[in-house]
């Protein structure tokens, strides 16, 4: 006998909702989705009347559903946003070329602006490139730094007020795992935020609209709504350390659905001692954008690249960072340290 | 031709309930070509020891994490750990640090 | 999407295979026996003495534990807590300086009967345990699971703490000691220990109002009926990961029930850093991230009157096997509810695997999870002396989880629920407890995951019951976490009546409070309970 919807008791349920353990049929499920987004953007205060806001827009599940419902939202509720997708190319052949064919498809369907930046561009090297000189080991290091940045850029370029981007609970609990994993306290109480206030110039405040949204329904929700997003794994990402969190996340929410949001809501009540150090953040001294160094980790990266010695980045290389500032050579023992790529 | 050797296993902290509760086991182990190592041992003992559960006790070619080795009182990553050599009389103790046996 | 914003390769050092080296890394003499951390190679004396100093060092270090002061050790007959007691013989044993001058007694709580344990077995292990009691010369207390049916409801009630000592006192209390002791040879139970004075003692001898329970000789400590409604309790736990919940914070309460009533103000358990690690990441996936500084760091002062401390935290697990095996200590193993359980039969058990797998490739694991706990904060809230007892967690006695900024996990998933059920003829500010309309009930016990809307908040309709009201509204008494294994639980009527009737006290109280509020001048505690 099929289930029925515990919302509408007369349609037959589609899907069992993890977080809570409810049925729901396809209209009451994509009704609750979308009303738990607009509850999470109300509630949090994410956006203010006549805010132009990018969206992060990868091609992926997590930010074609973010575009598609913040669109729909927009129009249900007036918030009078002005919203765009902006892309990072990252310059990786056969995994970013198509996703932005996506990206550009979502454009057209939901009639929103599109501007992609590209690594290229902004740093003078792409992914492909990057990856040639430093190899599979830390490059997803400089992917990160890298396209976090771009993605401010791209947003400042725009004159966009804030950035939102797909991030979904999964992604949010994992991180709490992760940091718990590495003890690092000062991620540790950041990275259950809902949004970055501005931390400092140059910095556009980004948010998570689908932090309580778990990526089963984000999943279920683009299949439903026949969405069309680019599923395929970046070729350079794996990750082990990551790997292993997120597959003690997946076998948590196996065990009790509730887990994901159980993880995020620890995270959030988290209280941090005083007196444990906290890093202070200050800006760049060369680009301006936030950084608790001397040197921001992008210029830091792009510095190594440019020197030829991509470890230059990974690692704590600190106190050179006065040397790179005063565009003074290493002495040949820094070289030979930083040069040394183990594969 | 490696004669037969006699070990003295010993299984503790919740491992004996695998071996239907039984924590000292005089065993021989049969003659064969190369001499008797520690991976060799733990084969052995899911084949011919262990009454439920391999699982909970053997992992791949070593132990489950979380179970210690002892040999003659001794722990085993001072002795090479798997590669170990067994002699003749020698005392192996697996202790189980596990909550749930 | 890719997930990489942040660098996590660094620090995370793979294992390597030791280099085999025989001699010990300390004396530079013995042959070594055992590689304990960071890969150094031990000799036997001079592990035992690395192992006894730690001990020591961990009480020298905190300075909560005051001299002549009554101690009650959890002992679990495991490993860790076997250890534990074991250190507390040789730190009393000695005539060093450095010497523990406090009175040590022994707990065992006796969990056989929600484990399925027949009680001829149950009976040889407590027999066990009482040989190796009974050779300390310490008192000792064993007690059963099934005594949590005629616990006083008051074990629920936290006192709040004797006031704040300065800064200093513990050095005086020592010297007091000292002197005491010259003068008259011996200390008498009862005198110098400031953590005695006399009106903590007045709120503990309040808080044990009800009997001690020293059995006669030959009569069972608990009634078969109350056996059966153990078996009944658990039975109707639908997790096994609510089951091993719900086991703890029983088990927490005997020890804290006991503790006040034989007058012991500090309880000492035995939890190993390779245990608090997984606990750590446990009571994160149950959501307990609130209450984590107390659950896994050295001093847990949430019940006010009688403080927990783990002095073990600093020892893996292998140094403590190896030191039991080692040196003589007797454990005894004791078959629990997770026993022989798959990996993945529940959250508790899932993380245990995971950290030691983990840990297995990455052997910093477990120190630094561990460490996390440190630079967590410890204290609870604020809690003035006439506080609200429902700023509690009626179960745990953390501090209230739930009333946080909208904004939340918290608020999202009542925002799903709210959204995942027929919109019944709701009025504004109608409480979950009263959507409990006949179709939604009809939902109430038949699957897992349900929740707690559709049951109402205390389980009322489709868990029929004659003990517990239709109006007790648990659900707003409980922290987060406690709620999601009281949605596991289906038979809510099996819960022990001291639960049951603290629950309805403190929904009187608030109904009260709610009623009388309008003619209340004072809006502090109002202002208290929203901040």
């Amino acid at each position: 006998m099929p289930v029925l919807c515990s919302s509408c008791e007369q349609k037959r349920a589609v899907l069992k909702r993890p977080k809570t353990g409810h049925s729901l049929c396809k209209e009451c499920f994509f009704w609750a989705f979308e009303e738990e987004v607009h509850q999470t953007i109300v509630s949090a205060r994410l956006f203010s009347p006549g805010e132009t806001v990018g969206i992060g827009a990868s091609g992926g599940k997590d930010s074609t559903v973010l575009a598609h419902v913040l669109k729909v939202l927009n129009e249900r509720y007036s918030y009078g946003l002005k919203l765009l997708l902006l892309s990072v190319d990252e310059g990786i052949t056969g995994y970013r070329d198509d996703s932005l064919e996506t990206v550009k498809r979502n454009q057209q369907q939901y009639d929103l602006p599109l501007k992609i930046v590209s690594y290229e561009e902004l740093y003078g090297w792409t992914m492909d490139a990057i990856v040639k000189q430093v190899g599979l080991k830390n490059n997803c290091t400089f992917c990160g730094v890298f396209r976090r940045q771009a993605l401010d850029r791209g947003a400042m370029m725009l004159k966009v007020d804030k950035i939102c981007t797909g991030h979904n609970a999964d992604d949010v609990a994992e991180t709490v795992l992760m940091n718990v994993l590495r003890g690092d306290i000062a991620r540790l109480r950041r990275c259950t935020a809902i949004s970055t206030a501005s931390e400092g110039e140059g910095v556009v405040p980004r948010c998570k609209p689908l932090k309580y949204a778990y990526e089963k329904e984000i999943v279920l929700y683009a299949y439903f709504k026949k969405l069309d997003y680019f599923s395929t794994e970046c070729i350079y990402s794996p990750n082990a350390y990551r790997g292993h969190a997120r597959a003690f996340l997946k076998d948590l929410e196996a065990v009790r659905p509730s887990a994901i949001v159980d993880v995020i809501h620890s995270g959030e009540n988290l209280s941090v001692r005083e007196g444990v150090r906290m890093p202070v953040q200050g800006n760049c001294s060369r680009c301006g954008y936030i950084s608790s160094q001397a040197l921001c980790k992008s210029c830091v990266l792009l510095e190594g690249l440019n020197r030829g010695l991509p470890k230059l980045g990974i690692g704590k290389h600190h106190r050179l960072h006065g040397k790179i500032l005063a565009r003074e050579p290493l002495t040949q023992e820094e070289e030979r340290k930083l040069k040394a790529v183990d594969f | 031709m490696a004669a037969p050797i006699a070990v003295h296993l010993e299984f503790g902290g919740g491992a004996e309930l695998l071996f239907g509760g039984v924590k000292d086991h005089q065993v021989t182990l049969p003659s064969q070509s190369e001499p008797w190592d520690m991976k060799q041992l733990l084969a052995w003992i899911r084949a011919n020891m262990l009454q439920e559960r391999p699982e909970l006790f053997v992992q791949g070619d070593t132990v489950r994490p979380g179970i210690l080795v002892l040999i003659n009182d001794a722990d085993w990553e001072l002795m090479g750990e798997l590669t170990y050599q067994l002699q003749d009389q020698d005392n192996v103790v697996f202790i189980s640090t596990l909550h749930g046996g | 999407m890719c997930q990489v914003d942040e660098e996590y390769n660094d620090r995370l050092e793979k294992r390597t295979v030791p280099a085999v080296s025989q001699k010990c890394v300390k004396c530079k003499e013995g042959s070594a026996v055992l590689i304990i951390r960071a890969g150094d190679a031990f000799c036997r004396s001079c592990f035992k003495e690395y192992f006894v100093h730690k001990f020591r060092a961990m009480l020298g270090k905190n300075r909560v534990i005051y001299p002549g002061e009554k101690v009650l050790l959890a002992v679990s007959g495991g490993p860790a807590s076997s250890a534990m007691l074991a250190q507390v013989q040789e730190g009393l044993s000695r005539d060093a300086p450095k010497k523990l001058r406090f009175k040590p007694g022994i707990i065992y709580v006796d969990e056989g009967g929600a484990c399925g344990q027949r009680l001829e077995e149950r009976e040889q292990v407590i027999a066990q345990l009482e040989s190796i009691f009974r050779a300390t010369g310490y008192p000792f207390h064993i007690v059963h699971l099934e005594q949590v049916f005629t616990l006083p409801s008051s074990v629920l009630e936290a006192v709040s703490a004797a006031p704040g000592r300065p800064e200093g006192s513990y050095k005086a209390a020592v010297d007091q000691f000292i002197q005491n002791s010259k003068l008259d040879g011996s200390v008498s139970p009862g005198d110098v220990s400031p953590a005695q004075d006399s009106a903590l003692q007045d709120a503990q001898l309040r808080l044990s109002r009800l009997d001690t329970r020293d059995t006669p000789n030959g009569t069972p400590p608990f009634t078969p009926q109350h056996g059966r409604d153990l078996e009944r309790l658990f039975a109707s736990v639908r997790t096994l990961t609510a089951r091993e919940d719900l086991l703890q914070t029983l088990r927490q309460h005997l020890v804290l029930h006991t503790a006040r009533a034989e007058g012991y103000s500090k309880v000492m358990m035995g939890d190993s850093c390779s245990r608090l690690a997984v606990k750590l990441l446990g009571n994160i996936s149950l959501g307990r991230g609130a209450s984590l500084a107390a659950d896994t760091g050295f001093s847990d002062p949430r019940y006010g009157d009688v403080v927990v401390v783990r002095p073990m935290r600093d020892y893996s697990s292998k140094e403590i096997a190896l030191y039991n095996r080692m040196f003589g200590v007797p454990s005894v193993f004791i078959p629990g509810l997770d026993t022989k359980a798959p990996d993945k039969a529940s959250i508790q058990r899932l993380t245990e695997s995971f950290v030691t797998k983990l840990q297995a490739d990455f052997p910093s694991t477990v120190s630094t999870i561990y460490r996390t706990s440190e630079k967590l904060h410890t204290a609870c809230p604020p809690q003035n002396t006439d506080s609200e007892p429902s700023a509690k967690c009626l179960l745990c006695l953390c501090a209230l989880d739930t009333k946080v900024e909208e904004a939340s996990a918290f608020h999202a998933t009542l925002v799903s629920e709210r959204l995942s059920q027929k919109r019944v003829t709701e009025s504004p500010g109608v409480r979950a407890g009263n959507t409990n309309t006949p179709a939604s009930g009809g939902q109430c016990c038949s699957s897992r995951g349900e929740q707690d809307g559709s049951c109402g908040g205390g389980g009322e309709g489709c868990c029929s019951s004659n003990r517990v009201p239709p109006s007790l509204d648990l659900k707003s008494l409980l922290c987060y976490s406690c709620r999601l294994t009281i949605k596991d639980t289906t038979a809510l009527d099996s819960l022990p009546q001291y639960i049951v009737t603290e629950a309805e006290r403190r929904n009187r109280r608030s109904q009260m409070k709610q009623e009388i509020s309008e003619f209340l001048l004072d809006e502090e505690e109002d202002g208290e309970e929203a901040s």
